[in-house]
């Protein structure tokens, strides 16, 4: 009797953050510790995750925190009107446990994690209004779901074919009424300044990333792969400025690096590109057990990394009217989510990475329940073979169970490409 | 050498190209004034009905030329329509299509113009698609009037005011005298009624070129000959515009900055020569492309001006950000 | 005379094999995995050492393989199971000629895998969420019907009519239908048969999604099952090669390439 007494039993608050700390800090420390020593700029970002999500430390307190599902929306507009863009997409298993009970059990764990922790309504940065592009089903119905909780969602309409006209002035439109939304919601004007200044910003941010990009194009790649996830996952919640400044320092250490010759990987490690289902913090399963087999992963084409900064506005004349249409195409048209009805672009962008970063194969890893990426499999495999490289299909889920399933499958990979590039 | 290609590749496009044209433009309008003669077989509307003209538009002689009798244009008596035509190409040849966006002085006088319009902060317009599916066969209309008018005369068809019939109606004529003072082609012509009607669609397509160069960037060369012509003999030049497809993620920035709103640009990932028919070779797109190596225009299949990330960031203001930063 | 060892600690059993320098085999031998595989794996061998009259200190060698692979820290490297049945089938099977597809039942997970013309692994299929199609399916089956396991074979082939379907897709929901066939009056050769082609369809299925190639080679424990065969060779329509040990492949596998990453690594 005694001992249930003194028990005290959490509130589901508490245990919500006790367990995602739990699940922040073994990914944290693993990549601390778990590979070899990393970029000394990298402890800006360890440190700001344990911030976030074992201290819960809000980054925005004073400002209006625009929650944003998806990468359709242009964060550049979000800054121009003196809001923070905050990217909702969640990768705890803690929150997919809670998101279960409003979803069905089969739907996508992203969606199902970001379900979970809106309706938990434990969060540090609480976004004050969020926009929702129609992108795929789960994510569009989701989009109502979380409007039940009683935030201010706002569906944004977004195409699900990219080619034709009609879908260019379909989004062109639509961005223009989210802007104007967004606008009186703010109290602000768009103006040539402010929209100039903040596609001057994103477009650096964005350089940045390319230039770090450029670095694992070496023979002796200065980065892990899972450290680049932490980097791309921390712009979407990040302070801007401090995260243009830690990339800025990244880049100076990479290329010495680079010029010291000092590898992140192994001496005969597979050079692997990753696409599929984002890998959001974290949730870096996959590209972990892929990186503890003695492969490296030198370059991704997802949407929690790659995606977000691989294209940059280009604006003919400077007026805001033209700026707007300028980023609602560039959004539409460069995008590479699979929920469009042709793929081709996908496709391209996969081998050109292959190429131009000297892979040696590709993951392809979808997430169980997810449709489009499910459904891509096939055709992406075909081309892979037309063009003769390898790729692992791999599926997968937040649980942390198949640990052992998984890594075989990921092992058995790396060894053939290990013996494919010992036979060349 | 890789010094020299970046500082290229890096150039702030369009300051070279404002400052060429005023270049071509003084030659071309104002030669006359420094005994500049550069023939007659000039592959841009550099109008001869201007007295100082320091090199003529091919059409004007063409026309003239084209004006016999079918026995006599086709015989040895009309080498020199050869020898003229020969010489066109072989002006053309050097630059393709970039005569049109950096010498033509009917061309800079409209990016003037769009310059004014920009100053005065008002946006430009477009086609829809619809729009420019219809409207990009008049340029081929034009041409076959370039052509098949003098010979219509030369056959007896028509009468003898219709041999430069395009030069009436083109806006050429009555803009570019105006430069070195001379307003004698703002008249309407009432000797007969071919020429009434003739150098009235002259004053009205004026009209239409002020007007809607003001709201439409390069509106005029959407419709011109001279750019229908060029298209004809642009496989065999030396200045190409490639793009390789591979690089291209269809993000659709060269679309966006496209003057002449041409969609293969971006969409075409197969082709190697993205040269169209409405291409103005301005480079904008090359300029706008923020992939390495994706647009390029090459010399004899050496790149003479490549997109880079540099550049495209260089150009868009993204080297370094400005703005305030937050606390 | 050097020794190289191969270990193949798998969810059910553990195998290991022992090859000369020669990549001859020495010998072999198979043992349960429990609970506590890892003090049964040491064991294993030290019992298999004895027998073959070497000593330890002969032992050049280690590769460990299976789920237990990397609990095995004494080896001196471990690779996928998958590497390992490729590079052993293709040795055993050298009489037999080029081997392009490998079908592996195991105690708990069924594989497929395909090689190129150099004998390497281009692609492969794993079943390993679920019993159905695996020994364990094949034990609980027999155990229902309350006979041996090694008389699975012998009452295949005496098993009257057309093989009767089972249809459940859950192993431990099948029980109940077998259950349900016998209170029917059906035999239990009849069942057997059924129980057979049911696996033999499920595997094929798995095959297919690597690709069925010329040369088929069947290993794993199940593959001792003569019936089990006859229902894969007639629902794949071919022939298919079976070792004279189906269960030691793997870790024969492991041992051979202990052989080469040893030269390797001592090449002067």
């Amino acid at each position: 009797m005694n001992k249930l007494d003194s028990h005290t039993i959490e509130t589901a608050k508490e245990k919500q953050n006790r367990h995602k700390a739990m699940e922040a800090i073994k990914v944290l420390n693993t990549l601390k510790e778990g590979f070899k020593e990393p970029p000394k700029a990298m402890d800006y970002f360890y440190n700001l995750f344990e911030d976030v999500y074992c201290k819960a430390k809000p980054l925005h307190k004073d400002k209006v925190k625009v929650g944003t599902m998806c990468i359709q929306i242009p964060s550049e507009i979000i800054y121009a009107l003196g809001g923070v863009p905050i990217r909702l997409c969640n990768g705890f298993y803690t929150d997919d446990e809670i998101g279960s009970e409003f979803l069905p059990q089969k739907a996508c764990p992203l969606v199902k994690a970001s379900v979970g922790h809106l309706a938990s309504k434990n969060l540090i940065d609480k976004p004050d209004m969020i926009y929702s592009p129609t992108t795929c089903d789960q994510k569009t119905k989701a989009g109502t779901l979380i409007k039940s909780f009683g935030y201010d969602v706002v569906d944004v309409d977004f195409p699900r074919t990219k080619e034709s006209e009609i879908s260019r002035e379909f989004f062109r439109r639509s961005i223009r009424e989210f802007s104007a939304d967004l606008s009186l919601k703010m109290g602000k004007r768009l103006s040539k300044k402010n929209l100039k200044a903040s596609i001057s910003k994103i477009g650096y941010a964005q350089s940045l990333y390319h230039r770090l990009s450029d670095f694992r194009k070496n023979k002796t790649v200065p980065i892990l792969g899972n450290d680049m996830f932490l980097v791309t996952n921390a712009f979407f919640f990040d302070k801007i400025d401090n995260w243009i400044d830690a990339c800025e320092k990244l880049v100076d250490e990479l290329e010495q690096r680079v010029k010291d010759d000092i590898h992140a990987g192994g001496k005969i490690s597979p050079r692997i590109v990753y696409t599929g289902s984002p890998p959001i913090f974290p949730n870096y399963k996959i590209p972990l057990i892929i990186e503890d087999s003695d492969a490296i992963i030198v370059a991704d084409e997802t949407c929690s990394s790659n995606r977000m900064f691989n294209d940059r506005v280009a604006v003919d004349e400077w007026f805001v009217n033209d700026m707007i249409d300028s980023l609602a195409d560039k959004y539409l048209k460069a995008c590479t989510c699979p929920i469009f009805s042709k793929n081709d672009d996908r496709i391209r962008r996969i081998i050109e990475l292959v190429r131009s970063h000297n892979a040696d194969g590709v993951i392809y890893q979808a997430f169980a329940g997810c449709t489009v990426y499910e459904l891509e499999q096939r055709s992406v495999l075909e081309a892979m073979e037309r063009e003769g490289i390898s790729i692992l299909y791999i599926e997968s889920d937040y649980s942390p169970s198949q640990q052992g399933q998984l890594s075989t499958r990921v092992e058995a990979f790396v060894e053939s490409l290990k013996i494919k590039n010992r036979n060349k | 050498m890789k010094k020299i290609r970046d500082f290229i590749n890096k150039a702030d496009i369009k300051r070279f190209r404002f400052w060429l044209q005023i270049f071509f433009f003084v030659i071309f309008i104002y030669g006359g004034y420094f005994a500049i003669n550069l023939g007659t077989s000039i592959p841009v509307f550099s109008c001869g009905f201007d007295q100082e003209v320091g090199g003529m538009c091919y059409f004007l002689p063409l026309q003239h030329q084209l004006a016999r009798p079918l026995d006599v244009l086709f015989s040895v008596a009309s080498i020199s329509v050869l020898i003229g035509f020969v010489t066109f190409l072989l002006w053309f040849i050097v630059f393709n299509k970039a005569w049109c966006g950096y010498a033509c002085p009917l061309g800079t006088m409209q990016d003037w113009l769009t310059g004014l319009r920009k100053r005065l902060g008002i946006r430009y317009s477009t086609y829809t698609q619809p729009q420019f599916n219809r409207l990009k066969k008049i340029k081929y209309i034009m041409l076959a009037l370039v052509i098949l008018s003098p010979m219509a005369v030369g056959m007896g068809l028509l009468d003898r005011e219709w041999v430069t019939a395009f030069c009436s109606i083109c806006p050429g004529r009555m803009v570019t005298p105006l430069f070195v003072g001379d307003t004698s082609q703002w008249s309407l012509d009432f000797s007969s009624k071919s020429a009434m009607i003739l150098t009235a669609l002259g004053l009205v397509f004026t009209g239409l070129f002020v007007v809607g160069s003001f709201v439409k960037k390069r509106f005029f060369c959407f419709f011109c000959p001279m750019s229908a012509m060029h298209y004809i003999f642009s496989d065999a030049a030396l200045l190409r515009l490639k793009k390789d497809g591979d690089k291209c993620t269809k993000c659709g920035d060269c679309y966006t900055v496209c003057d002449m709103q041409i969609k293969d640009i971006a969409d075409d990932v197969t082709s190697t020569n993205i040269l169209r028919d409405d291409c103005i070779l301005c480079l904008k797109c090359v300029a706008a492309c923020p992939e390495d190596d994706a647009l390029h225009v090459d010399i004899l299949n050496m790149k003479l001006f490549t997109s880079t990330k540099g550049g495209f960031e260089k150009r868009m203001g993204m080297q370094t950000y400005k703005g305030e930063r937050d606390e | 005379m050097k020794y190289f060892t191969g270990i193949d600690i798998g969810s059910t059993a553990i195998k290991i094999t022992i090859i000369d320098e020669n990549k001859e085999l020495l010998g072999h031998k198979i043992s349960a995995s429990g609970s506590m595989f890892y003090k049964y794996a040491h064991q294993t061998l030290d019992d298999l050492i004895k027998e073959l009259n070497i000593s330890k200190d002969d032992i050049a060698y280690t590769v460990a393989t299976g789920y237990g692979r990397k609990l095995f820290k004494e080896a001196d490297e471990n690779i996928s199971e998958i590497t390992a049945n490729a590079i052993g089938a293709v040795a055993a099977a050298k009489e037999f000629g080029e081997i392009k597809t490998i079908i592996n039942i195991g105690g708990q997970d069924s594989k497929a895998i395909s090689l190129d013309d150099m004998g390497n692994v281009v692609n492969f299929a794993m079943n390993d969420r679920c019993a159905a199609g695996t020994g364990k399916f094949l034990d609980a089956c027999a155990m229902n019907l309350e006979i041996g396991v090694e008389e699975l074979a012998d009452r295949h082939f005496s098993s009257k009519g057309t093989p009767l379907s089972i249809n459940s897709t859950c192993a431990v929901f099948a029980e109940s239908e077998i259950i349900g066939l016998l209170g029917n009056n059906h035999s239990v050769e009849d069942i057997v048969c059924g129980v057979h082609y049911s696996i033999a369809k499920r595997v094929i299925k798995l095959v297919k999604r690597v690709g069925i190639k010329e040369g088929i080679y069947f290993d794993g424990g199940p593959a001792l099952n003569a019936g089990l065969v006859n229902a894969i060779e007639n629902e794949l329509g071919k022939k298919i090669f079976i070792p004279k040990y189906p269960q030691v492949t793997t870790s024969y596998g492991a041992a051979i390439l202990g052989v080469d990453s040893y030269s390797y690594q001592n090449r002067e």
